[in-house]
């Protein structure tokens, strides 16, 4: 696995356009963001920043590499190659999507204590990176089973567009209106329960057995999209 | 170039640098075949692209597998290096699923068709990781010399030409020497110099040990290297033998033109048009020694007279016209 991740982390910093769109974007949205926390927290609040924050680099960096990533190395036939090894299927998985999950969460964390340090800290610390680790988790999920139906990098741009723009939406609906209407309905979106996690993680004012039941919804999210990639994820291209 | 290289850490000439890995030991079963294929069946939903087949290849051989277009030899190839699942049927090679990576995959090399390697790395980062992940010990700057492209080892396989890449993917299924490889292709697009070390350096393998499942469309390189070569057409193995057993199964042919009028000959022949004459024989030298007697005694000329035994690609002609 580590040999694949190496070589990915090269290939990610030798490559500009991904290295501008999933990285420097990311942060440079989230710079914005916390710039200008006054408004948006007055629009929602300093944990719906936070949400946005971490979903922004989760849906455009995170999974949006994610596909491009394995989309690309499909397409180049790169992925027949790892498997004509003796390197198994998790582990090429894995050493691919290593590096841009590490640098995903080095970001959200970096950019996290920036937003800390400018309008202080989170209620609940530990709530707030069980809250990054699950969206990291469902964006992975959501990832690998957007692969499957994304022929090359350019249909990626296509393919990622619902669930990128989605889940931000989802964030800005839930993280500017609570969830005291539509309960159920937001919490089941993607990115809903992950949101509102965050907001109690970053706000306080809930319990943590409430909070922590709010795991659920987002690792169902997961399973979803294991179950869904595990069908339709391909390791060649269509012939 | 491929003469004196270090083997595995040591400068000595290929011919002595001995196969590769832990799992090279004899172990018991060298008397049993390399790769073992039992009544393969492979759909492509309602489409059967082989069908029954069944062969076997022995330690050290190099056996090549032939066939027309679709004939399902690339099918075969990929499902007994484990890329694919076979519908029905066994493949074992060493005597184990080939899709059991972590037990085959140490011992074979692959060369695939089409490249497959990440624009963006060099040739000595690609070489380098799938060396590594093939869990066997080589030292990258040997195999780079191997393909002669120690002076590319640090431009990006973006920039390589389609041949340099060959040669690239050929460094990956040597890496290590490993004891069974599959060259699916090889020398296309390649040079005729290129050509000549990639087979002197496969020659060398064998000559450790190394067994070679190859497909090829230069049946030249088939006819010159193959212990035993097996033919597909349609899906199933055709006809599988040496290269002698194969060519056997046809006449040789004596071609020549003669001018009008035409002479009655003194063997069997077939009139091709433009004086073209055609006369198949089991017996080559025996009848050719007859039509030349004939020629002098008759005063005939038989101009650009050609004679030979049976090609492979007669053969392969007689299989596609099937």
């Amino acid at each position: 696995m580590f040999p694949i991740a190496l070589s990915e982390l090269v290939q990610i910093f030798r490559n500009r356009l991904v290295l501008v769109t999933s990285l420097v974007m990311p942060a440079a949205v989230s710079a914005v963001f916390i710039y200008q926390h006054e408004g948006f927290a007055a629009l929602g609040s300093l944990g719906y920043i936070a949400a946005v924050v971490m979903f922004t680099i989760g849906a455009f960096g995170l999974y949006a590499t994610t596909v491009t990533t394995l989309a690309s190395r499909r397409q180049n036939l790169f992925l027949k190659r790892l498997r004509s090894t003796a390197a198994g299927d998790a582990a090429i998985l894995a050493g691919l999507l290593l590096p841009i999950t590490v640098i995903s969460l080095v970001q959200v964390a970096v950019i996290m204590t920036v937003l800390a340090v400018v309008t202080g800290e989170p209620d609940n610390v530990l709530l707030l990176a069980a809250a990054v680790l699950s969206m990291v988790i469902m964006m992975l999920g959501l990832g690998l089973a957007t692969a499957g139906v994304t022929n090359s990098p350019e249909h990626a741009q296509v393919t990622t567009l619902p669930i990128s723009l989605g889940a931000v939406a989802v964030v800005s609906w839930v993280g500017i209106s609570g969830t005291e209407e539509l309960t159920l309905l937001k919490r089941l979106l993607p990115g809903g329960s992950a949101t509102e996690l965050v907001l109690n993680a970053w706000n306080g004012g809930a319990s943590l057995a409430d909070s922590l039941i709010l795991l659920a919804p987002t690792l169902s999210w997961v399973i979803v999209a294991v179950a869904l990639a595990s069908r339709i994820f391909r390791w060649e291209p269509r012939r | 170039m491929f003469f004196r290289k270090k083997c595995h850490g040591e400068v000595m000439t290929w011919s002595h640098c001995p196969v590769n890995t832990a799992t090279a030991e004899i172990d018991g079963m060298s008397s049993t075949p390399v790769i073992d294929v039992e009544r393969l069946n492979l759909t492509y939903g309602d489409f059967h692209a082989v069908k029954d087949l069944s062969f076997q290849v022995e330690r050290g051989e190099l056996y090549a597998l032939l066939g027309t277009n679709g004939a399902g030899k690339t099918s075969t190839l990929e499902t007994v290096e484990g890329h694919r699942t076979a519908a029905s049927g066994t493949v074992r090679v060493f005597g184990k699923s080939p899709r059991d990576r972590r037990a085959v995959r140490p011992r074979m090399g692959i060369m695939l068709q089409e490249s497959g390697f990440s624009p963006d790395l060099t040739v000595r980062e690609s070489v380098r990781l799938i060396g590594k992940l093939t869990q066997r010990t080589d030292q990258v700057e040997r195999v780079l010399g191997i393909v002669d492209l120690t002076r590319k080892a640090t431009t990006k396989v973006s920039q390589l030409s389609g041949g340099e890449k060959r040669r690239l993917d050929f460094a990956t299924a040597v890496y290590g020497a490993p004891e069974l490889i599959f060259l699916d292709e090889p020398t296309t697009g390649l040079d005729i110099q290129s050509r000549d070390d990639l087979w002197g350096a496969v020659d060398r393998l064998r000559e450790d040990g190394s067994t070679v499942v190859l497909t090829t469309h230069y049946l030249e390189e088939a006819q010159q290297r193959a212990d035993r070569i097996g033919l597909m057409h349609k899906g199933a193995l055709y006809r599988e033998g040496t290269v002698s057993e194969l060519t056997r199964m046809l006449p040789a042919a004596i071609r020549f033109f003669l001018a009008d009028p035409v002479p009655a000959l003194p063997l069997r022949a077939t009139r091709e048009g433009g004086g073209k004459v055609l006369i198949e024989t089991f017996d080559l030298q025996k009848d050719l020694f007859t039509l030349l007697r004939w020629a002098q005694d008759q005063a005939v000329e038989l101009r650009e007279l050609q004679a030979g035994p049976t090609r492979l690609d007669d053969v392969f002609r007689a299989l596609s016209s099937d």
